[in-house]
């Protein structure tokens, strides 16, 4: 037994958390189990990227993704009406359709990669983080800053958006 | 066939040294934990002027012994309208990515769990998912009590994160690394990255004690307000899982990370001739940390959620910036030498600490103004 045989192991186990875990986010109805679902699928891609030697984007997936945004998801819900109830909402009755749809685009790209895909061996040092904070502090820095620049201007929209005036404040002013 | 260490096939060894680093890790987290309870208790015992626990064992040292045996043989009590699944799964959320910290810090010079070169990265990463289990935690209960302690610690951890991680970002730019073995090795001697970066360690420890739930920023767990935040229905050993190995197990990771990047780690007199005394400079640092945090606990009072949050966006926050964004600018201006750096380092921290009493004195004025201003129209009415 060598680490050839543990590698497609793990990657088994992986991909059934991915595809797994994806799944049943979609098909629920309990949205709190979907967003602690959605972590798990969240954490599994991280695995898929530490067994591509990517440890760092790994790191990057879990923080923003289970640390950050899984969090928020669980923080918007429980700021919502207070009921978790299963409730068939109105497209999980579509699940046969939807099914049909999944179906017409999973089989072409399984037998067409089965086929055409020849990758070869994964490049080591892609997940290198001197590597990484080159090519994206050189090469490709024009999009990651319009990206900052897009973030920037998203975060002021939000703060614009749901800012209100002090009521104390407002009601003095309409007094002068 | 290839020989790993002690003659053992490292196909072997991979996985055995994982469990054994696994068992340590839970060994020293399980009695980190008894040990700290004791300390908190006495430390607070006697700046409070008390004797504290005394009755088991000599010094009552046996007293948290006791406690432990009392949580595991309790009754596993559980509300029935509590969320089944999330309830039982929550103290795991909370308490795996704690231990699972543990692989990366340094004990002395080759005992370390594992030496990843995201070291850094990866303790703040696990950092964050803890966050995940106090949220379900608070909401599975079913508790208007939990679910409001849940939200705002949820909200503490994931401001106080950010102040964090930029604090770390200095020191990663001028070790040039994100190993904490790097990060240790780089302190060889007496000048250890406090005395360069000593404004970074101050935003980080302010943060720490956040990330942690340490006083003053306990919010989560306000009795006064919240019963036990998160933690209202929890009993027995589920309560003992999150709050005792849990949180004394978090705020060990802290102070180990303190220790390793501004305080040299394992490093100190002797380790190059005997590696072993590294442990025993690592916990004494860690320890030294922890003391420290119990002696605010038993000092400063609570702060109120939006005092919290304010001090966090609007003080430390742009502060951290302000260090990373000088850090760098001396970084790159002076390559060779760390003199420029430690100067503007040491010059912040004097205007932070002699800045607070010039923004509390405005935020007062404001205050009044306010009061005044919401005062005015009902002393007009009554005259």
């Amino acid at each position: 037994m060598t680490l050839d045989v543990i590698e497609p192991a793990v990657f088994a186990i992986l991909s059934i958390g991915v595809i797994g875990g994806g799944v049943a986010v979609v098909m629920l109805s309990r949205i709190t189990a979907a967003a602690l679902l959605m972590a798990l699928t969240f954490l599994s891609m991280a695995g898929m990227f530490v067994l591509l030697g990517a440890e760092t984007i790994a790191a990057f997936q879990v923080l923003i993704y289970v640390g950050a945004i899984t969090v928020l998801i669980l923080y918007g819900v429980m700021f919502t009406k207070f009921s978790d109830q299963p409730r068939a909402l109105f497209f999980q009755r579509q699940t046969p359709l939807a099914a049909v749809f999944v179906a017409a685009v999973a089989v072409p790209v399984v037998i067409v990669g089965s086929i055409s895909f020849a990758g070869g061996p994964a490049r080591p040092g892609g997940g290198d983080l001197p590597a990484l904070a080159t090519s994206v502090f050189t090469d490709f820095a024009f999009p990651f800053e319009i990206a900052s620049v897009l973030l920037l201007a998203a975060m002021v929209g939000a703060i614009v958006l749901t800012k209100r005036d002090d009521p104390e404040e407002a009601a003095a002013r309409r007094r002068r | 066939m290839p020989i790993g260490p002690f003659g053992i096939d490292p196909l072997i060894w991979a996985p055995l040294r994982l469990v054994i680093a696994v068992a340590l890790a839970l060994f020293l987290v399980l009695n980190g934990a008894l040990l700290q309870i004791y300390l908190e208790r006495k430390i607070q015992a006697i700046i409070q002027d008390r004797v504290g626990p005394y009755h088991v064992g000599p010094f009552g040292l046996l007293q948290t012994f006791a406690d432990a045996l009392k949580l595991i043989s309790k009754e596993d009590v559980r509300a029935a309208a509590t969320d089944g699944w999330f309830f039982v799964a929550a103290p795991a959320l909370v308490f795996c990515p704690m231990l699972a910290s543990w692989v990366v810090l340094p004990f002395a010079q080759d005992i370390v769990g594992a030496n990843l070169n995201i070291g850094l990265l990866y303790l703040t990463t696990l950092g964050s998912m803890t966050v995940l289990g106090i949220v379900i935690a608070g909401w599975a209960s079913n508790n208007k009590y939990a679910l409001v302690g849940g939200l705002r610690s949820a909200g503490q951890l994931i401001s106080y994160e950010i102040p964090q991680i930029l604090a770390l970002v200095s020191v990663v730019l001028v070790v040039g690394s994100l190993s904490m073995i790097d990060i240790t090795r780089s302190q060889a001697g007496p000048f250890v990255n406090v005395l360069v970066l000593p404004f970074s360690f101050l935003i980080y420890f302010i943060a720490a004690l956040a990330e942690t739930n340490r006083t003053p920023f306990d919010l989560p767990e306000a009795e006064s307000e919240l019963v036990a935040g998160w933690l209202t229905e929890y009993s027995g050993m589920r309560w003992g899982t999150m709050l005792a190995l849990s949180e004394y197990g978090n705020v060990t990771v802290v102070c180990a990370i303190i220790a390793t990047l501004w305080f040299g780690g394992w490093q100190g007199p002797g380790v190059d001739a005997i590696p072993l005394l590294g442990v025993l400079w690592f916990t004494l640092k860690v320890y030294g940390f922890i003391l420290v945090m119990m002696w605010i606990r038993a000092t400063l009072p609570r702060l109120r959620i939006d005092q919290l949050m304010a001090f966090c966006w609007k003080g430390l926050i742009p502060a951290a910036l302000l260090n990373i964004v000088v850090v760098a600018t001396l970084a790159l201006a002076f390559p060779t030498t760390k003199v420029p750096i430690a100067i503007a380092s040491w010059v912040l921290v004097v205007a932070f600490i002699a800045g607070i009493p010039f923004v509390q004195r405005r935020r007062l004025q404001t205050l009044r103004a306010r009061a005044r201003a919401a005062a005015a129209p009902a002393v007009r009415a009554a005259s």
